[in-house]
């Protein structure tokens, strides 16, 4: 177990480093790039390994959002409410998310493919509506809820807040895919029908795959609110954000867990130093050439061109065939 | 002998295509049935039937006398019924050990997560069975049609079922590879294992079968011994117009 975990543990390591060799601005990216690879890893266990793609997932981080967002705000609020502390809000967050999983994402699971993805977008957009229309004064409308409590204060502390919870996702997540209930999930993907008809329930196996990701979605979509400090419907239901979130995980690698993980830093760092040359609507058509690129050529994403390069060296090494 | 399987009067409607016309047959334990008919005729509605992939319109599926109608599909196998593709569904991003192997992987979050499932050994076993030595780390692209079939069995088998409805299993084979899978079959059945087989290969299916059910735009029209039905006048018209 050691000797397949030693990647995952050089990784901690260097991350753990990192921040004293690097500026505190480049820190701050790393903080955003841990959360959208929890994202992207959240989107992946429900799509990537499942098949089902999910277009709402900002849906499920949104209300995770809200929820603690609601809960512990603090200031100006009409009418006065009871102010819980994180430790209380973060929890219910997750349990929000949770239970708005289960209830509008799995009953949607009756219709696949494209319809499924349509249906979870329309999840996100009426959402996003709610929050503005309903209510406003305790979502805080189109402004939003301004002024959150942090969890931890500055950028390092932040870095390391992040970091430890991407790994722990991570390391979960890894432990589930590397299991028996990780092969049926793939297996899924591959052909639903073979699955069933193999005495397995794959309803079972996805409502459990979705229960992750809805777990995982409430862990980075609580946080990440708190780290912002703030939390509003433009950005937290956003078409951006929720490209963000996929195209993390296509470009480094559906149906793998350092994929999105990876894809979550790149796009956060590529997406910063080529701010200056891509913006507004731009940057959507970047996206999609990018993704329609890797989803024609390079489908297996980053993920697989790495695992190509290894096996194309092992082959140069041992002059044969190697599979698997 | 008791009746293993059993459907009564089950129809299936496309729209306006009447696919399964209120057909009645049964399989009894340790038998071998074989489903004859030309293209188009409803065998493979039949068997997404039995296995619940459709729902029927009308009528009834029992299975050891219990009406299985409700059961999910996942359900039926569980209680013993398995079948095969007409065309091979690999799962094709896994080497065909693993393939196999998911059919043993226990229907629970738990038990899956503490490891259960046939032994690595067991699994060698089955494909071993089934004539896929020396292939179990191969993908099944790099399969031929031959051994593609085998993994569709080999899946089957390691469900542990009493019955496999088996669907074209000699299409697309050499002489010799269906001899090898009559050979297999022959075996399977000495063990107790009971199959409806579904072949448009009636020199392949002639030694298998202890009775054939015939059927026609999803019609029942005749039943029997092999030899006999080949030369009953209404498959004679239904077979060559």
């Amino acid at each position: 177990m050691i000797r397949r975990l030693r990647w995952w543990l050089i990784a901690i390591a260097v991350m753990c480093v990192l921040p004293l060799f690097i500026p505190l601005g480049v820190t701050r990216l790393l903080v955003m790039g841990s959360y959208l690879a929890i994202f992207a890893m959240s989107w992946d266990m429900m799509s990537g390994y499942t098949g089902y793609v999910s277009f709402g997932h900002p849906f499920l981080i949104g209300l995770a959002g809200y929820v603690t967002a609601f809960l512990s705000h603090q200031e100006g609020f009409q009418p006065p409410h009871i102010i819980l502390p994180l430790y209380v809000t973060i929890p219910l967050g997750v349990a929000a998310a949770v239970g708005g999983g289960m209830l509008f994402f799995l009953p949607s699971m009756r219709v696949r493919g494209p319809y499924f993805a349509l249906v979870s977008l329309a999840f996100m957009e009426i959402l996003h509506r709610l929050v503005i229309a309903i209510r406003p004064e305790f979502t805080g409308g189109d402004r939003g809820l301004p002024h959150l409590p942090s969890v931890v204060m500055g950028a390092v502390p932040n870095y390391y807040l992040a970091l430890g919870l991407m790994f722990a996702v991570a390391l979960g997540l890894w432990f589930v895919t590397r299991s028996n209930v990780g092969n049926i999930l793939k297996a899924i993907r591959m052909d639903e029908d073979v699955v069933e008809a193999s005495g397995i329930s794959t309803y079972r196996f996805k409502r459990f795959a979705f229960l992750l990701s809805a777990v995982t979605a409430g862990l980075g979509g609580t946080f990440y609110t708190h780290y912002l400090a703030s939390i509003g419907p433009r950005r937290a239901f956003s078409v951006t954000f929720l490209l963000d979130i996929i195209i993390s995980a296509v470009l480094g690698g559906m149906g793998t867990i350092t994929g999105p993980i990876f894809g979550g830093y790149f796009l956060t760092f590529i997406l910063e130093y080529l701010r200056p040359y891509l913006f507004g609507q731009w940057r959507l058509l970047a996206y999609a050439l990018a993704a329609l690129f890797i989803v024609i050529y390079r489908p297996r994403g980053f993920y697989g061109i790495a695992q190509d390069i290894v096996k194309w060296f092992r082959r140069k090494r041992i002059g044969g065939e190697v599979y698997g | 002998m008791a009746k293993l399987l059993e459907v009564q009067g089950l129809t299936k409607k496309f729209g306006g295509l009447v696919a399964v016309n209120d057909l009645s047959f049964y399989v009894e334990e340790g038998e071998v049935l074989g489903l004859m008919g030309p293209n188009g005729s409803g065998k493979t509605t039949i068997f997404n039937l039995i296995m619940g992939d459709y729902k029927p319109d009308s009528g009834k599926i029992f299975f050891e006398g219990k009406d299985i109608g409700n059961y999910p599909t996942y359900q039926r196998v569980k209680i013993g019924i398995a079948r095969t593709y007409q065309v091979p569904r690999p799962l094709r991003e896994m080497p065909i050990i693993e393939d196999i192997r998911v059919s043993t992987i226990p229907d629970s979050i738990i038990e899956s997560f503490r490891g259960g499932g046939a032994h690595l050994k067991e699994i060698e076993k089955i494909a071993e069975d089934v004539g896929l030595k020396g292939r179990f780390s191969m993908y099944p692209h790099e399969l031929t049609m031959g051994d593609l079939r085998r993994v569709e069995l080999a899946r089957a088998l390691a469900t542990n079922p009493k019955i496999i409805l088996l669907d074209e299993i000699f299409a697309g084979l050499t002489v010799a590879e269906i001899e090898e899978i009559d050979k297999l079959l022959r075996r399977k059945m000495e063990e107790g294992l009971d199959f409806i087989v579904v072949s448009h290969d009636l020199k392949a299916l002639a030694p298998l079968v202890d009775r054939v059910v015939v059927i026609h735009f999803g019609q029942f029209i005749a039943e029997g011994p092999f030899d006999q039905i080949v030369n009953d006048e209404k498959v004679k018209a239904a077979y060559f117009g």
